[in-house]
């Protein structure tokens, strides 16, 4: 089902053409510029495909291209993530059931030498972190390219409809969406040439300089050159054990926000979270404004772990958040249709007897987030496990650097933070990635030093505490 | 500590080679500088050929293969006869395939000349258009590496062989030419005989000993790619294309598509994945098999080729050292030929001579400057 109305978004004006796409033969309405996953789910199909030794069914679960759980059939070619691939006019769409079985009638490539795209500083991902290390890098002088996998810049401001803390110049209460807008805005005032629906899948060092080796829509091979590259691919979500937690219905809070926010798709009709941080309490206010019950918050922790506000907004809707409670299991037969929940004692144990049902058909898990660093890693940057910091993340410098000269890294894909000290790790990230290239002149260091007492700053608060505990960690000098 | 028989290098070689010692009641150790497999043997691209072009290698193999057979089936790791099928585009090749292939019969290797049509009826996924011919053995196969290095280790080790890993060898004692330990990075093992299995690293363990002649064996960067795993039974064979720079693909049991090109880069040690290597190796997989365009690559990686002049190994006692012997130099045929040289070469320690062709791979040939018809080699 899809909105029409809501409080903060007009998606009636954001919705492109009205096209015809077809599910296992059968005909479904969809519009330009939604992905197929969001169409599907609109339509009310949850089970995309079949998991292929068990036949367990499963749907969407992160929405931004970095599970597998949305894998389906396009057009006769196996495997195409369906989260990030846009609908065209009279797509053909099969569920995955067993192990793909390739087309009998595809012929011979026709090799081609890929286009290369030269520049000063790369940058990898067009989220916060990525938008402003380019806007940044080509302040100081340089010549940006930026590529992005998915269809829109932004990363995942495009679903933050909440207004943000801070400083006025970090756009204190200014909506995420919006700030995706300015980002993007600034971006085109500055001839960045931007690539969409291109994945980055190499980092190689190429003589002095560095080899973006990316993939576009699928299908075509592009290459980048630069100088030096920003790696800001951001995080991906974390799933926790449970019983079910394959079911169609048990999505990442960033799924939920993604279908919710960025294509106006509602995404069920009762749902639990699993988690009282930020992410939970923020997606607990957006789905109420959107209209659909939040049943429940539960959380494993003795107490709230995000801001006081959010948690009060929260309360006086009269949604229950249960601490020192956690998820035992999902119930259903093809999707969600209940969830068990359980209190735990100071031993982290299910206290018998304390099992609570709740109806729902959505279950948000909120429960963290981890860097993606598969691009870091693979060029061989050193890497080091900080749990402060969600996981494995590189060893950097104050600037930004990580232990391969050149290779710059910013934002959740450095250490799961928030939007704001992304952007302005890839402010540091960008100029120093300018310097670096030999394109800024030694004045930009000025504007490095005052973005890290801004930092600094942002984070001496009480909740980046445990941040700046993982950073003394990762960062070396 | 002490061993009998110290085997230096835990690859398929070396723990096949304790494995065998071990079966006939020999007192055997093998050191391992990292973990077993991870040399070569776990990067290899898991084919089993007896499709050689000369009588040595294909005697070999057809005994290498009966090997697999039957170790696979007691141990029950996967070994599976899924053949091995050249695709040949000219009549140079043709006539080339079909020397080798009257070889071949002649040992009881059943390869045949068969048709494109043919071929596409055992791959129908094949582009065939350029083809002319295929050269065909259905007893050739393929199996997986991990599963049988651990079999054939865990059963070497049932039988009393000890396999010590993260053990790096530092040096040989040798006094007036004769063995008397092993010095490594946790101690000192003695013993008077020591094979080198190291393969791509032999030249550092030969340096130890002092080999008194040249071994040329030099280490030489080759990658593989593995897809997304699809329907099983889609490309069973290990498919060969020498017009396409030396391409092999197959399916692996758990469905990707593991494959390669000739591309090599070396004498090198280092092992860093390449661009080059990843635009050759989509090009010409996806012109022998054209669906395999729509796949996507889940990783790509790099092993040795550890090359000889001839691209046999040398396998074989040096007389001047009491005891050392040698087994490496295997050229991409190690894990193939692994059971019929553990085979071989514990026939020449135990009993001082092989029913085997072992003089084939004699390691005094490049002394002499007798070299061998170059053995048939891929990807």
């Amino acid at each position: 089902m899809r909105f029409t109305e809501h409080p903060i978004l007009d998606f009636e004006r954001v919705r492109g053409r009205e096209v015809t796409i077809y599910f296992e033969g059968k005909p479904i309405k969809a519009y330009e510029g939604e992905t197929i996953a969001t169409a599907l789910h609109a339509a009310g199909i949850r089970i995309f495909q079949h998991s292929t030794k068990k036949h367990r069914p499963r749907g969407l679960f992160c929405a931004i291209g970095k599970c597998s759980s949305c894998l389906m059939k396009v057009n006769g070619i196996p495997n195409v993530r369906t989260c990030i691939t846009l609908v065209e006019e009279g797509m053909q769409i099969e569920r995955q059931d067993e192990k793909p079985v390739l087309p009998k009638t595809s012929k011979p490539p026709k090799w081609k030498e890929p286009p290369r795209i030269e520049a000063d500083v790369v940058v990898i991902g067009g989220g916060p972190a990525g938008m402003m290390a380019a806007i940044n890098a080509s302040d100081a002088g340089a010549k940006v390219v930026l590529l992005d996998e998915n269809p829109m810049l932004g990363g995942q401001l495009v679903k933050q409809t909440h207004k943000f803390f801070g400083k006025r110049e970090q756009f204190a209460g200014v909506r995420g969406i919006k700030i995706a807008e300015i980002l993007s805005e600034e971006l085109k005032k500055r001839d960045i040439e931007v690539f969409l629906e291109t994945s980055a899948i190499m980092l190689l060092q190429d003589g002095d300089e560095k080899l973006v080796v990316g993939v576009r829509k699928n299908k075509e091979l592009v290459e980048f050159k630069g100088k030096t590259v920003v790696v800001a691919t951001g995080a991906m979500e974390r799933m926790i054990p449970f019983e079910n937690n394959d079911l169609p219905g048990v999505y990442g809070a960033g799924a939920i926000q993604t279908l919710m926010n960025t294509y106006g798709v509602k995404p069920g009709d009762r749902v639990l979270i699993v988690g009282a941080g930020n992410v939970g309490l923020i997606l607990a206010y957006q789905l109420y404004q959107a209209g659909v019950k939040v049943e429940a918050i539960v959380e494993a922790m003795p107490k709230i772990g995000g801001y006081f506000v959010h948690a009060a907004k929260v309360r006086r809707l009269g949604i229950p958040i249960l601490t020192r409670h956690t998820i035992l299991r999902a119930e259903g037969k093809e999707k969600v249709e209940r969830a068990v929940v359980a209190q735990l004692d100071e031993n982290w144990n299910v206290v018998p007897g304390s099992e609570k049902v709740f109806e729902v058909d959505v279950i948000a898990l909120a429960v963290g987030l981890r860097p993606s660093i598969e691009l870091l890693h693979q060029i061989g940057c050193q890497i080091k496990y900080v749990p402060e910091l969600g996981g494995h993340v590189v060893i950097r410098d104050s600037r930004m650097e990580t232990t391969i000269k050149g290779i710059f890294v910013a934002g959740d894909s450095a250490e799961i933070e928030e939007a704001t000290t992304a952007m302005l790790e890839g402010k540091i990230a960008g100029i120093s990635a300018a310097l670096a290239a030999g394109v800024a002149s030694p004045g930009w260091l000025k504007e490095v030093e005052k973005t890290q007492r801004e930092l600094e700053e942002f984070r001496s608060g009480p909740f980046g505490r445990k941040v700046l505990e993982g950073l003394k960690k990762v960062v070396v000098e | 500590m002490k061993g009998d028989i110290v085997i230096i290098g835990g690859g398929i070689t070396g723990i096949a080679l304790a494995h065998e010692l071990a079966r006939r009641g020999e007192d055997v150790v093998v050191l391992e500088k990292r973990f077993i497999g991870s040399g070569s043997t776990f990067r290899c691209g898991t084919g089993i050929r007896q499709q050689f072009g000369d009588e040595a290698n294909v005697q070999v193999m057809k005994r290498s293969v009966e090997l697999w057979k039957k170790y696979s089936e007691e141990y029950g790791f996967p070994f599976k006869q899924t053949g091995y099928l050249f695709l040949l585009y000219s009549e140079e090749e043709i006539s080339q395939f079909k020397e080798n292939i009257s070889i071949q019969n002649r040992f009881g290797v059943p390869t045949k000349l068969i048709t494109p049509e043919e071929a596409k009826e055992i791959v129908p996924l094949l582009d065939v258009s350029e083809v002319m011919a295929a050269s065909w053995n259905p007893t050739d196969g393929k199996a997986d590496p991990f599963h049988a290095t651990t079999a054939f280790a865990l059963h070497a080790q049932e039988m009393g062989a000890r396999i010590y890993e993260y053990t790096e060898v530092k040096d040989l004692i040798i006094e007036k030419g004769e063995i008397k330990g092993v010095k490594t990075n946790k101690g000192t093992i003695k013993t008077g005989i020591v094979v080198n299995a190291t393969n791509a690293w032999a030249k550092l363990i030969n340096a130890m000993a002092k080999v008194p002649i040249r071994i040329p064996i030099e280490p030489y960067k080759h990658q593989a790619i593995i897809t997304q795993p699809i329907k099983r039974d889609t490309i069973n064979p290990m498919v060969i294309s020498f017009k396409y720079e030396d391409s092999y693909l197959t399916q692996t049991d758990h469905g990707g598509i593991i494959g390669g090109v000739g591309y090599e880069v070396g004498p090198t040690y280092d092992l860093s994945p390449s661009y080059t290597f990843l635009r050759e190796v989509t090009t010409y997989l996806s012109k022998i098999v054209p669906a395999i365009r729509e796949l996507l690559i889940l990783r790509t990686w790099a092993g040795f080729y550890a090359k000889t002049p001839d691209s046999n190994p040398a396998i074989g006692r040096i007389n001047e050292i009491d005891e050392y012997y040698i087994a490496a130099g295997f050229s991409g045929h190690g894990f193939m030929m692994a059971p019929a040289v553990a085979e071989m070469l514990s026939d020449l320690i135990t009993k001082g001579k092989s029913k085997l062709p072992i003089e084939w791979y004699d390691p005094y040939r490049f002394e002499r400057g007798e070299l061998r018809q170059k053995a048939l080699q891929m990807g």
